[in-house]
């Protein structure tokens, strides 16, 4: 076993013994550039279905706008920009139980006229199911409809090539020469 | 292949089953290895850099189209978990091989830091090992290339602990933070749990077996082997024959050797053991002691979430780097407690390409849009790993009515917190939230249901043959040509990843069998 000296001082020795002269096998830092020639693709979306799975014309239309208030163009597209609602489609599809709450959701939107009212007036009718939704109050019905579109309109806009690019800015998924150091003060 | 009759049997490939059988393999003994799995090419087969959109359900599949592996508990591929491990290595210290002698809880391993300790450093020259010399008595330095840099978000929650006597060190990985002679060094893609396409990190398969198969050394991979019986000889407790599935055609097949080792992940290292019933075992293989699948240790984790302030709307950056940087060891040894053992943090070890979160910010509209962009360089995760103290409540045994496709019974796990474990669960939270406070951050939620990972322990070392399974050297009491190892053996589980010590552990039973086999003693 390598016995160690626990002072600082040998600390720092041993570091830079390993840093700068590749006592260790594995410090050729000579080799060190060739993860720099390693480059990744970020691969373009998969093509998505133009027409939906699941939903009927007219319903998938409300599925789409209520997707675009929830999540709204603004320098960036908004969820219908981003393809969200084949995404909601595509998992509802699946999902009976969601069909059976999409439905009735549907249902009770369609008795307040919700596809001819404006934007105001559309708002009006789900503010207070979001408002009921982010207070934990999730008994009725239509706030579970409303939970069950906010969670599948933000899981599917910031998964789209749109918002997790375009939107967040995300930059990972590339070759990095070295982990760059914080220089900040913290 | 019935008939050749080879130095060792290996079953399972990752870990311990790799580092037990490349060893061998490397010292001239003729080694057999049966994985359960496909051969799986690390460079290719895995959607490594995969993006959700790229996919209609959003979620990456693990392997890419055409590409088989992965595909059940009893089937990974050749290499098993360290394909997609996170490669987090940290040596026991002295303390956890003797908790019992600290606070009177749990169970003494059979053997102490210094009997392990050369295992270590040959693992970590071995296969390449990153961290920084700490100097802590209860996480023990090793033989480490230099440490990767912390990120920006780890510095923050670094000085915020600091304030109030919680210390944050580099991680420890078998990552390479320097090339080697045949393996480059980390490029920062991050995504280690879904592959390494450089095998910058460590796999059992390209670090250890693949090497030595090269180097022309006898040992002979048998993938897609479904292991379901180990066959004991008619007058002797030996094993005679060790009996497998073809994961495709599910023919059976033969393979005998000298000696057998059991590396085939925890669980189903059990599992296998408790189905290989013979009139000498009624209750499994190896289990006069009536120990086998008791003493389930499981590591029990409390996710916390929260946005550190001060990067709320700051610009984003890639800082996925190979996931967590940073680690928060043990540290209430020294503390004032009512429970026994400890707990460490892993954090930051999430990529941002997914945010699931992101459906918890309240409101809708603009300001929902804002908000979340606002807080997505924000985000960290941040988890609480505990021990568990053994207590008969938990355990694994066979659930014969949830049959898999090979008609085997599913090995079934039991857990349960005792008052004790629940006061650490309770402090796991409560410090957590303290430190990532004293970090400026808004903590977004906090688990209150404990959940497990690592699974630990169920076939203990020990040096009582009637209180455990194996002996000191991973060897069966009962069945002298039966080892096993992988981290069922451990008799505790520490708070520490378990991954770096099975394969101290395997160094060290290799080196054990190499000179029984030498000896002729088996």
């Amino acid at each position: 076993m390598a016995s160690y000296s626990t002072d600082r001082r040998g600390a720092l020795k041993i570091i830079s013994a390993i840093g700068a002269t590749c006592a260790y096998p594995h410090a050729s830092d000579e080799l060190y550039g060739q993860t720099v020639e390693h480059q990744h693709e970020n691969a373009p979306p998969a093509p998505a279905p133009l027409k939906p799975a699941y939903f009927n014309e007219a319903d998938f239309l409300v599925v789409s706008r209520i997707a675009d208030l929830i999540i709204p163009a603004t320098d960036t597209p908004g969820a219908v920009g981003a393809g969200v609602p084949i995404y909601i489609d595509t998992v509802i599809a699946k999902n009976k139980n969601q069909q059976t709450l999409a439905a009735e959701g549907l249902q009770w939107l369609a008795e307040k006229g919700f596809s001819d009212l404006s934007e105001e007036g559309q708002l009006a009718v789900l503010q207070p199911l979001c408002e009921a939704c982010d207070a934990g109050e999730l008994k009725s019905r239509p706030v579970q409809f409303f939970q069950m579109m906010k969670n599948l309109t933000a899981d599917g806009y910031y998964t789209s090539q749109v918002g997790l690019m375009k939107e967040l800015g995300y930059t990972g998924n590339t070759a990095m020469a070295e982990f760059p150091t914080c220089v900040h003060e913290h | 292949m019935a008939d050749k009759i080879y130095d060792v049997v290996v079953i399972g490939s990752g870990a311990g089953g790799g580092t037990l059988a490349a060893q061998l393999a490397q010292g001239g003994a003729d080694v057999l290895v049966l994985e359960g799995g496909p051969k799986i090419d690390t460079r290719t087969d895995f959607n490594t850099h995969g993006l959700p959109f790229q996919f209609p359900t959003r979620s990456i599949p693990v392997m890419k189209p055409g590409k088989q592996g992965m595909d059940s508990e009893r089937s990974r591929g050749v290499g098993g978990k360290t394909l997609l491990w996170n490669a987090v290595a940290l040596r026991m210290s002295q303390r956890d091989f003797k908790g019992r002698q600290h606070d009177g809880a749990g169970e003494d391993w059979p053997i102490d830091y210094q009997d392990i300790a050369p295992y270590y450093d040959r693992i970590e020259r071995e296969v390449g090992v990153c961290g920084n010399l700490d100097h802590l008595e209860d996480l023990p330095d090793g033989i480490f290339l230099p440490p990767v840099p912390m990120k920006c978000t780890d510095e923050m929650i670094r000085a915020g602990g600091a304030k109030i006597g919680v210390k944050v060190i580099h991680v420890r990985k078998s990552t390479l933070s320097r090339a080697s002679r045949t393996r480059p060094a980390c490029h920062f893609c991050g995504n280690c749990m879904a592959g390494c396409d450089v095998v910058a990190k460590y796999n059992s398969a390209d670090v250890q077996m693949y090497p030595a198969i090269r180097a022309g050394k006898p040992l002979t991979i048998r993938p897609n082997s479904i292991v379901y019986e180990l066959a004991v000889e008619k007058d002797s407790p030996k094993i005679s024959e060790v009996r497998y599935l073809d994961r495709e055609t599910k023919e059976q097949g033969t393979a005998r050797g000298r000696v057998a080792g059991v590396a085939c992940a925890c669980a189903q290292s059990v599992a296998l053991l408790l189905m290989s019933k013979w009139p000498r075992f009624p209750t499994g293989l190896a289990n006069s002691s009536g120990e086998l699948g008791r003493n389930f240790v499981p590591h029990i984790t409390c996710g916390i979430a929260a946005f550190l302030e001060d990067r709320i709307g700051a610009p984003p950056v890639n800082d996925e780097g190979f996931l967590d940087h940073a680690y928060i060891p043990s540290f209430m040894h020294d503390r004032k407690r009512d429970y026994p053992r400890s707990f460490g943090y892993q954090f930051n070890y999430q990529n941002h390409r997914a945010v699931g979160w992101a459906r918890s910010m309240k409101g809708m509209g603009k300001s929902f849009k804002e908000s979340v962009k606002a807080h997505y360089p924000a985000y960290i995760t941040f988890t609480g790993y505990m021990e568990l103290v053994p207590n008969r409540d938990s355990y694994i045994d066979l659930d014969e009515s949830v049959k898999d496709r090979y008609g085997l019974p599913s090995a079934r796990r039991h857990w349960k917190l005792a008052d004790d474990d629940w006061k650490r669960f309770h402090a796991v939270q409560d410090w957590g939230r303290q430190i990532l406070t004293s970090s400026k951050s808004q903590i977004l939620s906090v688990s209150e249901t404990p959940t497990t990972n690592h699974e630990i322990g169920g076939c203990r070392m020990g040096v009582d043959p009637k209180r455990s399974v194996l002996n000191a050297y991973c060897q069966s009491h009962d069945v002298p040509n039966l080892y096993v190892v992988d981290a069922s053996v451990f008799p505790s589980a520490s708070e520490k990843n378990p991954t770096h010590t099975i394969m101290a552990l395997a160094s060290r039973t290799a080196d054990n069998i190499a000179e029984r086999l030498k000896k002729g003693e088996v």
